[in-house]
């Protein structure tokens, strides 16, 4: 499974959120998820991945795509990829 | 005059997490005191307690348990569960009468401990941004009050052992004196992680775990007693006024009548006979009743050496020659010790007789303190005729003394 479909399941299961109006470059604000329930997310995007996403990074993550291009980059750095 | 109706109870227990369970283990004489697995107890060296098999999946949907703390978790379902028996419906009630006074005494104690785990235990400073939320001591209650849209008054007490008696007394002073038409009121406890145990243990009231019979640890009244059991859960009541409640047909379950509060003011965990005594019969006064009019008692009865002597000392005080006559139990030998959800769990129990006249017994009672003497009911539920009024004792570390009074409707 790619990595945005692995978010995406993640999103559904742990958020959910509704998986035919999961819309990848929607605002975060558009699916329902509010800036505290995004960073316990976080918490489980961490565990799922094995990566780190620091505050710094959450400022940049609008949406589940960002978020995708976010841990596909870490995963890289890391090798995992 | 407005009088207070009882129109639904919910349970979460580990003898059942319903009101029928519930009251059938009490029925039967059963304990859910039990040891208490490894990854609870860890190094704390307590024993047994009586814990729930808890799937909150079962109870919630979707991510809903993710932001809830254990202890919320019970509230929100003992209090979907009263407001199901009760039939008030919310979407005609003026939601802005109906209130929620909830007790507990540790609050979200799950999520500190984790959170200090983390911090203490990984050296890792980042913690799950709904930390604080979660374990605030008032979030089991505002949880209670945002899932049902209740805008009324809202009040958290803790007060150890006696919260969630006094959250019950309280609301029916709240309704009684026309700040609200409707309280949800009980109170909840989920205490049963390794930090919180070890700080049970070195108090040295916890009751090692029975050589033959790990559910028979709990002995209130008994000889052979040697300290109490903890436990987890919750229990909310419906309280309504009488006549509105009566207006829409609601089920009156029993009538809060007397509610006694009174200090010890001498020590914090020592019992003191005189402070109980002026709560009861505060209880009793306010409840125009007689003490001979009582028909059981539910007692505090922790089955700790002193607390058990102290609370029948202080019973032969108020009732004179009718303690010789009123049924008294303690139903922690079989639920456990609830603490801060213990006063909520035990009004449950101490209603139970006004059903079919069933009193529920005080497990594992087989040899009588003399010490202790008052009319017990050892071991197994007995039947009589169902009695006019209860009682139900919460006598809390700090010294507080709560006692309510419920009349049959």
């Amino acid at each position: 499974m790619d990595t945005l479909a692995r978010i995406k399941d993640l999103a559904i299961k742990e958020l959910a959120l509704d998986p035919a109006k999961m819309d990848s470059n929607a605002p975060l604000a558009d699916l329902g998820i509010d800036s505290l329930t995004f960073i316990e997310f976080m918490f489980k995007i961490e565990d799922e991945f094995g990566v780190k996403v620091s505050d710094e990074d959450l400022r940049g993550i609008k949406c589940l795509a960002d978020l995708e291009r976010h841990v596909a980059a870490s995963l890289q750095a890391a090798g995992k990829a | 005059m407005r009088r207070v109706a009882v129109t639904g109870i919910g349970v979460v227990s580990a003898l059942g997490n319903n009101l029928e369970e519930f009251r059938g283990a009490l029925a039967a004489g059963r304990t859910a005191i039990r040891r208490l697995p490894e990854d609870v107890t860890r190094g704390s060296g307590v024993q047994v307690g009586a814990l729930i098999d808890w799937d909150p999946a079962a109870h919630f949907k979707g991510n809903e348990a993710g932001s809830l703390d254990r202890v919320a978790q019970f509230a929100l379902a003992a209090a979907g569960q009263a407001l199901a028996a009760s039939g008030l419906d919310l979407e005609k009630a003026d939601r802005n009468r109906v209130g929620v006074y909830w007790g507990t005494g540790m609050g979200g104690a799950n999520t500190l401990e984790t959170a200090y785990s983390t911090v203490y235990g990984k050296n890792d400073f980042r913690l799950r941004p709904l930390t604080v939320v979660m374990a605030m001591n008032n979030a089991a209650g505002s949880n209670v009050a945002v899932k049902w849209g209740l805008r009324g008054p809202f009040a958290n007490f803790s007060t150890a052992c006696s919260s969630s008696a006094m959250a019950i007394g309280e609301a029916a002073q709240a309704i009684r004196g026309g700040r609200a038409d409707a309280v949800i009121a009980g109170g909840a406890e989920a205490l049963l992680t390794p930090g919180m145990l070890a700080g049970w243990q070195a108090l040295r009231t916890l009751a090692p775990a029975d050589a033959t019979d790990p559910a028979a640890s709990c002995k209130p009244f008994d000889k052979r007693r040697g300290g109490l059991v903890l436990g987890e859960g919750a229990a909310a009541l419906v309280l309504e006024e009488e006549s509105i409640a009566r207006a829409r047909g609601a089920p009156i379950l029993a009538i809060i009548t007397g509610y006694g509060n009174s200090c010890d003011a001498v020590h914090m965990s020592k019992p003191d006979r005189d402070g109980q005594v002026r709560a009861m019969t505060q209880a009793l006064a306010e409840s125009g009743l007689a003490p001979a009019d009582i028909g059981y008692i539910n007692a505090h009865g922790t089955a700790t050496i002193v607390g058990d002597v102290v609370e029948c000392e202080a019973i032969r005080a108020v009732f004179g020659d009718a303690a010789g006559r009123i049924p008294v139990s303690s139903t922690k030998s079989m639920h456990g010790h609830l603490l801060g959800g213990a006063g909520a769990l035990e009004m449950a129990a101490a209603l139970m007789p006004f059903d079919e006249g069933l009193l529920p017994p005080t497990a594992n009672l087989a040899e009588i303190d003399p010490a202790c003497a008052v009319r017990h009911v050892p071991q197994k539920a007995e039947r009589g005729a169902i009695p006019r009024a209860v009682m139900s004792n919460s006598f809390a570390f700090g010294g507080s003394n709560i006692v309510l009074i419920a009349q049959k409707a």
